[in-house]
């Protein structure tokens, strides 16, 4: 990892304890604001360690892009929680019929950005 | 009559800090005699227990004006505050812990561990720190040398 790329995750991690530590839950309750904070807190924590061990470029710009949009979400709509897409197990359509390698190649194109790091169930 | 209940009065309050109302005693003491005698004597009475109430108040006895403000950071408080930060931090050792121990090399934590430290000590300490200094406070001393220089605090 180059040190531009280093300083960069740094600073990342840096501006989302920053939002964590002045963040107002939509709702207005008190409880859903200590939630969410903690929440913010521990995904960022989980996903940043996780993720610590990637060596190539690709992964870790691809993890960059997932932080900012996440951020950016987060904060447009008030809401830390990511937004998760539902898609039927064979729902995909493909030229040549229904074959599980190219269901599961377009599933991982069609992943949005800011849920790379979440587990699809 | 009544120039004898306020010289009375002036007998019985005698303290350095009621000086300026034994002087406005004073000063109606002469402008007694002048006057009519029993409102004075009764505006005297009704005064006297007031000026004893006020005369146990000031016990210190200088009066100064307090702004509200922290008491002034010096470095042994700096350090202390720092040492106590960290020792609450779950990752770190506390017996291990010196003022001049490295975060990478003694205490065996990473880059992401030295930035929730520095976000700990922004929350203790009420000021932001930006981030390209951040980086390079790699022990407890040098970060309290960085609020000490931030903070104006000399020894």
């Amino acid at each position: 990892m180059t040190a531009s790329t280093r300083s960069t995750v740094l600073s990342l991690y840096m501006r989302v304890f920053r939002i964590a530590r002045t963040w107002q839950a939509q709702s207005g309750v008190t409880g859903d604001t200590e939630t969410e904070r903690k929440y913010i807190l521990q995904e960022a924590r989980t996903l940043f360690r996780q993720n610590q061990q990637l060596k190539d470029q690709e992964s870790v710009k691809k993890c960059l892009e997932e932080c900012e949009a996440r951020i950016e979400i987060g904060l447009h709509y008030r809401n830390p929680y990511p937004r998760a897409t539902y898609l039927p197990p064979m729902g995909l359509a493909t030229q040549k019929g229904r074959k599980l390698r190219a269901q599961q190649r377009l599933r991982k194109q069609a992943k949005p950005i800011y849920l790379q790091s979440q587990d699809e169930t | 009559m009544a120039s004898r209940v306020l010289l009375q009065c002036v007998r019985s309050l005698g303290r350095p800090s009621l000086r300026l109302s034994a002087a406005n005693l004073a000063v109606r003491a002469t402008a007694a005699p002048a006057a009519a005698r029993r409102p004075l004597s009764f505006a005297a009475d009704s005064r006297r227990p007031r000026w004893l109430g006020q005369s146990s108040i000031p016990s210190v006895g200088v009066l100064c004006r307090q702004y509200g403000d922290l008491p002034p950071l010096t470095l042994e408080t700096i350090k202390d505050r720092v040492m106590y930060v960290l020792k609450l931090y779950d990752k770190i050792n506390p017996e291990k812990l010196q003022t001049s121990s490295h975060f990478m090399k003694d205490l065996g934590l990473d880059s992401l561990d030295q930035v929730e430290i520095i976000m700990a000590m922004e929350d203790e300490f009420g000021f932001e720190i930006p981030d390209a200094e951040a980086e390079k406070l790699m022990s407890p001393g040098e970060i309290v040398q960085y609020i000490a220089d931030k903070k104006d605090v000399y020894e």
